[in-house]
C-alpha cells in the first residue's frame, strides 16, 4: 500500500505580542490510501492544527509534507488551491455554511474553482450525492432555515462532491444527536468502502474513533 | 464591561464618523466666510459649496455603515445578554441611548465651535435630525438577533 | 467570470450597504477629481492665452477701483477726444463683447457679436476653419458689405461668402456683413481678471472695427472699449499722460500696467491658486480613500466567513485578487458614466438655455477638456483601486485560513 500522506513536523509555533505556543513537536504521520484515521486529544493540543496543516490551509509550520506523492512545500499557493478543491473535500461542523447562499447552491460552490478539462461535473453525480444524503427537499432553503441534522448532511455533501482523494473531517457530529451522528458516520464510511476515500477525522467522540482503522492520540508537548 | 453593548473603540469609532460628518458641515461653512480672492477659486469651490448638503448628506454614509457593522458584530453578543437575563428592549433602549449620548456630545462640540467662529448655531442641526433617524432605523435592527 | 458573477451577485451585493456605501465614496473622490482637472486645466489654457500679452511695450488698462464713476456724465464728445488722442498717438489692441442681436440660425441661438481692431486680432492669431483672416481695410460706409468672422454655430446657416443683414446694436443702424471665415470649433476667449471665465465663439461674429467704425459708434462700444483697451509698444511715461487725457475727458481714473507687472501679478494669481486647488484635492482625495479603505476594511471583517469557506474549497489569494479588482473595475466604470452623463447634460444645458457663449461642440457632448478630465479620473481610479484592493487582501491574509474561523 502506498502512502498518499507523509508528514514530517518538527514544530508548529503559534505566535503573539506576549507569548509563544510551540505545538506538534516531532510529529509524524503516515497515511495509506483507503485508510480511517481518527485523531484525539484534549483541547489545545493541536488537532484542528494538524488538520489546516494536513488540508494544505496552513503552510507556516517547520517540517515536510508529501501528499499524493508531491512535495508540497514546493506547491504555489494557486496549486495547493486546486488541490484543496480536487483532492481534499473538508466535512465540518454544520454551522461551516454560508447563510446567504441556498443549500443546494453552498453544496455546488466547489464546482465554482473546478475550472475545466481535469474535472468534468455531471448532474447525475450531483443527484446521486443529495438522493444518498437525502436533503433534496431542502436544497432551496438557506442555512439558518433547516435544522442541525439538515446542515450537516449539506456540509457532508459540499465536501464530498468532487469525490476527493482523502476527506478530512473536524468534529463533523459535534453538535448533532444520536441519530444524525450515527447518519453522518455511516456516510462517510460509505465514501471510505465505495470509493477508497482516505479519512482522517478529528474527534472526541472516543465511540465514533474506534470505529476507525487507526486512532492517533495527540499529546500536548513538553 | 458593563450593559452597554458600546466597547470604547466602538464609541470612539462612532464619535470619529460623528465629528468627520459635523465638522466638514462647519469647514463648507467656514470656506463660505472666507474671501478667497481669484474668481477661479469661488468657481473651484463653488463646485462645491453649491452641493453642500447633498455632499454632506452622502458622507453620512459612513455612520450608516457604521451602525450595520456594529449591529453585526454584536448578534451573538446580544444573544448572549438575553440568555442570561437581560431583555431584547432594554438592549434596543441602552443601544439608542449611547448613541444619542456620543451624538450629544458631538453636537455640543460643533455648538462650541460655531460660537467660537461665530456661526449660526443652527447650521448643524439638520445633522443631529439625520442621525437621529440612523439610531432609530439602526435600533429597530437590534431586534432581529433576538433569536441569534 | 463565473466565479466573478457568484462574488458580485452571492456575496458583495448581499450586503448592500456596503456596496452603496464605496460607491458614493468613489463617486465623490471621482468627483474631485474631475473638477479639479477641468479647473486646473481651464486657468492654464487662460494662463497660455494671455501669454500673448507678455510682450515687452505692452501696457494693460485697468480701471482704478477708487474712480468715481458717473457714466451719464460721460458724453460721446468726451471718448472721441480719447480715441483721437489714441488714434495719433498709439498702437492699441481693442476689443469688446456682450453684444447680442437676433438672427436666424438652425440653433435658434441669440448671436454674440465682438468688435475686434487689427491689432488685437494679429496677438490672439485666431485659428480658422474655412475661409480667410479678416480685413480691417474696408472703407466703412453703410451701403458696403464689413467682412466678418463667423462661429462653427453659424456656419451651416451662413456659408463663406453669404451675406447677413443686421441692425448692429453699436452703430444703431442696419448694415450688411459678409462671411470671409469660419472660427475653428469651440474657439474661446479668456477673461483678463478672471482666467476661470471663457466665453466660446461657436455663436459668435467678429466684427472688424477701425478708426471710422469707432468713430461712428454709440458710447456703449467707445466707453467699454478703453476698459481693458491694450496699449502697445510705448513706455510708462506715455501711458500715465494717456492716464491724464482720460481722467481730464471722462473724469475716469486708469492704470496701466506694464507687461512685467501684470505677468507677476498672474503668476501669482495663478500660481497661487493652482496651489490651493491642488492642496484641496489632495487632502479630500486622501480623506475620501482612507474613508474607503476603512469601508472595504469593514466589508473584509463581515465577509471573512463566506471568504475564508471560499478559500476552503478553491479559491486561491490570486483569484480572488482578480475579482476584489474586477469588482472596483466596476464601480469605478459606473462612476466614469455618471459623471460623464453629468457633464454631457451640463454642456447640453447650454443649448436649452440657448446660451451662446457656452454652448459648445464634442464627441459626445463632450469637449476635450471634459475628455482630459475623465482621463485623469481613470488614472486616479487606478491608484485608488490598487490602494484599496491591497490593503483588503493585506486584511484577509493577515487572518490565516483556518477551519477555527467557521466554528
Amino acid at each position: 500500500m502506498t502512502n498518499i500522506i507523509d508528514l514530517n513536523i518538527k514544530e508548529k509555533v503559534y505566535k503573539n505580542k506576549k507569548t509563544q505556543l510551540s505545538i506538534l513537536n516531532n510529529f509524524n504521520l503516515k497515511v495509506n490510501a483507503g485508510e480511517k484515521i481518527a485523531i484525539v486529544g484534549e483541547s489545545g493540543v493541536g488537532k484542528s492544527s494538524l488538520l489546516n496543516i494536513i488540508g494544505l490551509l496552513d503552510i507556516d509550520y517547520n517540517g515536510e509534507y508529501t501528499l499524493l506523492g508531491s512535495q508540497t512545500n514546493n506547491l504555489h499557493a494557486n496549486e495547493l488551491a486546486q488541490w484543496r478543491n480536487q483532492k481534499i473535500g473538508f466535512v465540518l461542523q454544520e454551522s461551516a455554511l454560508i447563510n446567504s447562499l441556498t443549500i443546494e447552491d453552498n453544496i455546488k460552490l466547489p464546482l465554482l474553482y473546478a475550472g475545466s478539462g481535469k474535472f468534468f461535473f455531471k448532474e447525475e453525480d450531483f443527484e446521486n450525492v443529495i438522493n444518498a444524503i437525502a436533503i433534496k427537499p431542502i436544497l432551496k432553503k438557506k442555512p439558518l432555515e433547516c435544522s442541525g441534522g439538515e446542515r450537516s448532511r449539506a456540509v457532508f455533501a459540499r465536501g464530498v462532491i468532487m469525490k476527493p482523494q482523502i476527506i478530512l473531517s473536524d468534529e463533523p457530529t459535534a453538535s448533532l444527536d444520536v441519530e444524525n451522528r450515527e447518519r453522518i458516520v455511516n456516510l462517510l464510511f460509505k465514501m471510505n468502502k465505495e470509493f477508497n476515500t482516505t479519512i482522517i477525522t478529528v474527534t472526541h467522540d472516543l465511540e465514533m474513533a474506534n470505529r476507525h482503522d487507526r486512532v492517533i492520540h495527540l499529546e500536548r508537548s513538553r | 464591561m458593563g450593559r452597554s453593548l458600546f466597547r470604547f473603540v466602538d464609541a470612539l469609532e462612532l464619535c470619529t464618523a460623528y465629528i468627520f460628518c459635523f465638522f466638514l458641515n462647519l469647514l463648507f461653512d467656514y470656506v463660505k466666510t472666507l474671501d478667497l480672492g481669484p474668481y477661479i477659486l469661488k468657481a473651484f469651490f463653488k463646485n462645491f459649496m453649491d452641493y453642500q448638503t447633498l455632499i454632506i448628506f452622502l458622507f453620512t454614509f459612513i455612520v450608516i455603515v457604521f451602525h450595520y457593522q456594529m449591529l453585526h458584530r454584536k448578534k451573538t453578543e446580544v444573544y448572549c445578554r438575553i440568555l442570561v437575563g437581560d431583555t431584547i428592549l432594554n438592549i434596543t433602549i441602552r443601544y439608542s441611548l449611547d448613541c444619542l449620548m456620543i451624538l450629544g456630545f458631538v453636537y455640543l462640540l460643533s455648538i462650541l465651535i460655531n460660537v467660537y467662529l461665530n456661526f449660526n448655531l443652527t447650521s448643524n442641526l439638520y445633522l443631529v435630525f439625520i442621525f437621529i433617524t440612523y439610531i432609530l432605523i439602526s435600533a429597530r435592527q437590534v431586534r432581529k438577533y433576538e433569536n441569534f | 467570470m463565473k466565479i466573478f458573477k457568484f462574488f458580485i451577485t452571492k456575496i458583495f451585493l448581499r450586503k448592500a450597504i456596503l456596496s452603496i456605501s464605496i460607491i458614493l465614496l468613489l463617486f465623490m473622490a471621482n468627483y474631485t477629481t474631475f473638477i479639479a482637472t477641468r479647473s486646473i486645466l481651464s486657468t492654464f489654457q487662460g494662463y497660455q492665452e494671455i501669454k500673448c500679452m507678455n510682450q515687452e511695450g505692452i501696457y494693460i488698462a485697468n480701471l482704478d477701483p477708487d474712480s468715481d464713476v458717473d457714466i451719464d456724465a460721460i458724453g460721446e464728445n468726451g471718448t472721441q477726444i480719447v480715441y483721437d488722442y489714441l488714434n495719433n498717438n498709439f498702437n492699441y489692441a481693442f476689443y469688446i463683447d456682450g453684444f447680442m442681436v437676433s438672427l436666424p440660425n438652425i440653433d435658434d441661438m441669440e448671436i454674440s457679436l465682438s468688435y475686434m481692431n487689427e491689432e488685437y486680432y494679429e496677438l490672439n492669431q485666431f485659428e480658422l476653419s474655412q475661409g480667410t483672416d479678416l480685413d480691417f481695410d474696408y472703407q466703412f460706409d453703410k451701403d458696403k458689405e464689413i467682412p466678418i468672422l463667423i462661429g462653427k454655430g453659424l456656419s451651416k446657416t451662413y456659408p463663406v461668402g453669404s451675406t447677413i443683414k443686421i441692425e448692429d446694436p453699436v452703430l444703431e443702424q442696419p448694415i450688411t456683413l459678409i462671411v470671409q471665415g469660419v472660427l475653428k470649433q469651440n474657439a474661446y476667449h479668456y477673461n483678463f481678471y478672471d482666467l476661470n471665465l471663457k466665453k466660446y465663439y461657436n455663436f459668435s461674429i467678429f466684427l472688424p472695427v477701425n478708426a471710422e467704425f469707432i468713430k461712428n459708434a454709440n458710447i456703449d462700444l467707445q466707453l467699454n472699449g478703453l476698459m481693458d483697451i491694450v496699449i502697445l509698444q510705448t513706455t510708462k511715461e506715455k501711458t500715465v499722460d494717456l492716464s491724464e487725457v482720460m481722467q481730464d475727458n471722462l473724469g475716469l481714473k486708469f492704470n496701466f500696467f506694464s507687461q512685467e507687472e501684470n505677468f507677476d501679478y498672474f503668476n501669482e494669481y495663478y500660481l497661487y491658486s493652482l496651489i490651493i486647488m491642488s492642496i484641496t484635492t489632495l487632502i479630500l482625495l486622501v480623506i475620501i480613500t482612507c474613508l474607503s479603505i476603512w469601508n472595504a476594511l469593514v466589508s473584509i471583517r463581515l465577509m471573512l466567513r463566506d471568504f475564508t469557506i471560499n478559500l476552503l474549497v478553491g479559491l486561491s489569494y490570486s483569484k480572488l485578487r482578480k475579482i476584489f479588482y474586477s469588482y472596483f473595475g466596476i464601480l469605478f466604470f459606473i462612476n466614469l458614466i455618471v459623471i460623464f452623463s453629468i457633464t454631457a447634460y451640463n454642456r447640453y444645458e447650454y443649448w436649452l438655455r440657448k446660451d451662446a457663449t457656452l454652448a459648445t461642440y464634442g464627441f459626445f457632448g463632450l469637449i476635450g477638456m471634459d475628455w482630459f478630465a475623465l482621463l485623469v479620473v481613470f488614472l486616479s481610479d487606478i491608484i485608488i483601486g490598487k490602494i484599496i484592493v491591497e490593503n483588503m487582501l493585506r486584511k484577509i491574509k493577515k487572518i490565516p485560513i483556518s477551519l477555527g474561523v467557521l466554528q
